[in-house]
């Protein structure tokens, strides 16, 4: 089952006076319980598509089917009931967070917005998913700013499942993580595909990580996509030159393993 | 307690600290100090100060007790002061909030209507808001609210402008809160720090405001006031010159007391800024 | 191979909120002359801690215990010792530079330390932590400065558009390190501004010396950030997470360029990393910080195929590289 449908979606800016294409012709779908990397150089539109697709900004041409209906068609108080189904989780988490607000505001927001649990229920609601993501329940009294950058991460996970979403858009999510933390957000990001079928549109740079976590994989350049396909396949034998040069690019551990 | 003892590491916080809390012990003791109405006559008219110890500062033409004048005085200006500056604090970060977070035609609009107050003087307008209105103690306040918005309104918009590109934002949309309550609930209280920084400025000119109406007889006349002192002594300017003289000095160290606080708080929060 | 410079006791504390909170404890390690030696470790483990304080760059009020000590012959110009009188607050026998010491910018002989400190050759000027400096533009020019930023180290930081200035042209502040440190003439620092920037292979290096920083790329103001690092031909280039924010490619690239830089000018590299597979591929030794602490240096074959520390096994085992096992199939789902 599809979950995401995106076609010849376009998005133009204007650098320095002359229009260029952020991102152009890019068509794609991510079933359900899949993950769907989307990787590229900088300026290669990668983030550009993420907030397309949430409807951050706008697209300039193109469909966005979300759960078989046109996302793009709504507006006001309906798409903002339907953002409780698509979410996202940034690259960093502290940016992410409104700096004065504590773990369970943050929680809270979405639980409130969308109905999801009477106030007097939300404390337990709150504590709950804490413990879904592997925190402390009773980390949700402290500061946003006062955790450290992998738990904030957790909460950011937290706060992007309280809605029970089908897709979550993770855009850069574990780039800017220590890389002992970032395994184990990982472990928990596929955890969480697995008990509750969400799929994820996984934004990286990096490919070692890619390969660790997505089914398939999208290679852009300037805007377009230059290869699709098969993950492990696609980053084993790059056809395009893009992909061919991120491979290169990406250092290895040359290590005589016995 | 640590952002504290941070203001009062300065000798100029120290001293403004100690002016006003002189000022509000000042304006509080006024009904305990004295009782009944300031403007009711006290005693001979123009006595001088330091002659009769029942009246330390002497009477006024009327034959007013000077002390009593200037103790309720005090509570004229802090009180109109602190709530006009409160009003354009209030009403500028509202303004700059909805133009900044808003964009587009809302920003053109609130921002040419902030463009058109700001080319008026705001004496002028005070004045003629309070010619056409009638002085009353509300409509003073009102009145310098209305030329000391613009300033919070135009600090608040620019703060706003780059918070509203930060990801708590696109955050707080992704989970579908509505834009109203983003703006108040996420933005603006994260783009006040600069705009309260302003307040010290606006209190002290909204107290030299409310003295100076006071003074050109459109202040509350059911109140005495320091700037409508001073014009009561202007008559007799050359035989009793203390009666201008006095409330003038009050009015002046009040002015320091709140631009040397507010210098101190704002010194107080780049330390704490540095340090972090 | 001599030691460049080397570091002992190296204790460097960090004031936060009221407490002492340190960032490295009692680091001794030696730089080689020539080699190029990666630094990794997590965020938290005072790697840039470490290369700051070997640039003199720590902040005013870091508390700085124990000795960084330099080959006396790897630096330009002769020097002559600053008068024990400048710097009252210094004890004699131990170098130890109080908050109240940060001020001053001279270097000190560490009277008394020789007995302690025995891997350094005689000849060898020691300079006690020199909690800040840098500042070499806010400070006037003393030419009897122990190592000095900019000429005797280049430094490139993480983020090129923060290093440089946004308001003056590129040429301008590659000819002002040019004419600071090596005294040439402005046309003189210019046409070496010129030929540093062909060095670190800009396009049409005449063109960019007249443009701001930001008309550059992310990758392309890197590549300037490290041409004002070496236009004064250092004899120590310190790379701290130089290529971080960087894409994957660029990233590449930027290390290519420093290794033909180090390998054409004969510089030591010091390389600050997060990333023990790009440390790696660059570097000749490893040391692995944690939490302040020095947990293990070696050669690069020996700290990939023969970690000695758990930790470094932690690392080398969590980088996700193009071989690794992924896990999906660890866990045993499937779409």
């Amino acid at each position: 089952m599809t979950v995401l449908a995106v076609s010849s979606l376009a998005k133009r800016y204007r650098r320095g006076g002359k229009p260029f294409a952020a991102v152009d012709d890019v068509s794609f779908e991510i079933g359900r319980a899949e993950t769907l990397a989307l990787a590229g150089p900088s300026g290669s539109g990668k983030s550009t598509i993420a907030r397309l697709v949430l409807r951050l900004i706008e697209p300039d041409a193109g469909r966005v089917d979300f759960e078989g209906a046109d996302f793009l068609a709504l507006s006001g108080a309906a798409l903002r009931a339907r953002r409780a189904r698509i979410q996202m989780v940034f690259q960093d988490p502290l940016a992410a967070f409104n700096p004065r607000v504590t773990v369970a505001r943050v929680l809270d927001d979405p639980l409130r917005i969308h109905g999801i649990a009477p106030r007097a229920e939300r404390p337990r609601r709150i504590a709950a998913l804490l413990e879904r993501v592997g925190l402390d329940a009773g980390l949700a009294a402290r500061a946003i700013h006062e955790i450290s950058g992998g738990q904030r991460q957790r909460v950011a996970i937290a706060r992007a499942i309280a809605t029970r979403p089908t897709l979550i858009v993770l855009d850069e999510a574990v780039s800017a993580l220590d890389v002992s933390v970032r395994g184990q957000i990982l472990e928990l990001l596929l955890d969480l595909q697995r008990q509750e079928r969400i799929a994820y549109l996984f934004i990286s740079h990096d490919l070692g990580v890619i390969r660790a976590v997505a089914h398939r994989v999208v290679i852009l350049d300037a805007g377009r996509i230059a290869e699709s396909g098969d993950a492990r396949a696609v980053i084993a034998n790059p056809r395009s030159a893009i992909g061919k040069a991120l491979v290169a690019a990406t250092p290895r551990l040359t290590r005589n393993r016995p | 307690m640590n952002r504290l003892h941070r203001f009062f590491r300065t000798p100029e916080a120290i001293a403004g600290a100690i002016i006003l809390a002189l000022l509000i012990v000042m304006a509080l003791a006024a009904p305990l100090l004295f009782p009944g109405d300031p403007q009711a006559i006290a005693g001979p008219t123009l006595l001088p100060p330091f002659q009769d110890w029942s009246l330390p500062l002497g009477t006024d033409r009327l034959g007013r007790d000077v002390l009593a004048e200037l103790f309720h005085g005090a509570r004229t200006s802090l009180a109109v002061g602190l709530a006009a500056a409160a009003a354009a604090l209030l009403i500028g970060s509202v303004i700059g909030t909805l133009a900044g977070f808003a964009g587009g035609l809302i920003d053109e609009v609130l921002m040419r209507i902030t463009d058109a107050f700001q080319t008026v003087p705001s004496f002028l307008l005070a004045l003629a808001f309070v010619s056409i209105v009638g002085p009353s103690l509300s409509v003073v306040v009102a009145a310098i609210a209305l030329g000391a918005w613009t300033g919070p309104a135009r600090v608040a918009r620019a703060e706003v402008l780059s918070i509203r590109e930060r990801d708590y934002v696109a955050g707080a949309r992704v989970i579908g809160m509505h834009p109203l309550e983003i703006a108040f609930r996420e933005v603006l209280p994260n783009a006040l720090p600069p705009v309260l920084a302003l307040s010290s400025v606006i209190v002290a000119a909204a107290i030299l405001t409310e003295a100076a109406l006071s003074f050109l007889g459109l202040g509350d006349p059911n109140r005495v006031t320091w700037g409508g002192m001073i014009a009561e002594g202007r008559a007799v300017l050359r035989t009793a010159p203390f009666l201008s003289v006095v409330p003038g000095i009050a009015l002046m160290l009040t002015v320091l007391g709140v631009y040397l606080a507010g210098e101190g708080v704002v010194e107080s929060t780049a330390v704490r800024r540095s340090l972090s | 191979m001599t030691a460049l410079l080397s570091v002992r006791d190296l204790s460097v504390g960090c004031r936060r909120d009221r407490a002492e909170a340190p960032a490295l404890k009692g680091i001794s390690l030696d730089v080689k002359t020539g080699e190029r030696l990666a630094i990794i470790g997590e965020s938290g483990s005072g790697k840039s801690t470490l290369a700051l304080a070997i640039a003199g760059l720590l902040a005013r009020g870091a508390k700085v215990e124990g000795l960084i000590g330099w080959k006396q012959s790897s630096l330009q110009s002769p020097h002559s010792f600053a008068p024990p009188s400048v710097l009252p607050d210094i004890s004699p026998t131990r170098g130890e530079i109080s908050s109240s010491a940060a001020g001053s910018p001279h270097a000190t002989p560490a009277i008394g330390e020789s007995g302690r400190d025995s891997s350094i050759s005689p000849q060898v000027g020691e300079m006690s932590g020199r909690t800040e400096g840098g500042a070499v533009e806010r400070r006037p020019f003393h030419p009897r400065d122990n190592p000095l930023l900019g000429r005797d180290i280049g430094f490139v930081f993480q983020d090129p558009s923060s290093s440089l200035d946004p308001v003056m042209p590129i040429g301008k502040q590659i000819a002002e390190v040019v004419h600071t440190h090596l005294g040439l003439s402005w046309p003189d620092s210019f046409a070496q501004a010129k030929t540093v920037l062909d060095r670190v292979r800009l396009p049409d290096p005449e063109a960019v010396l007249h443009v701001y920083p930001h008309q550059l790329s992310g990758g392309q103001k890197q590549r300037v950030a490290i041409a004002a690092a070496i236009a004064a031909g250092p004899k120590l280039l310190i790379a701290d997470e130089a290529t971080s924010a960087l894409d994957t490619i660029v990233q590449a690239e930027i290390v290519a360029l420093i290794r033909r830089l180090v390998a054409e000018d004969g510089m030591t590299l010091l390389f600050i990393s997060h990333d023990i597979a790009l440390a790696a591929t660059l570097a000749d030794r490893v040391a692995v910080l944690r939490h302040g602490e020095l947990v293990e240096l070696g050669e690069t074959d020996q700290i990939l195929n023969a970690p000695r520390h758990a930790y470094t096994r932690a690392l080398l085992d969590a980088h996700l590289g193009l071989d690794a096992e992924p896990l999906l199939d660890r866990q045993g789902a499937s779409a």
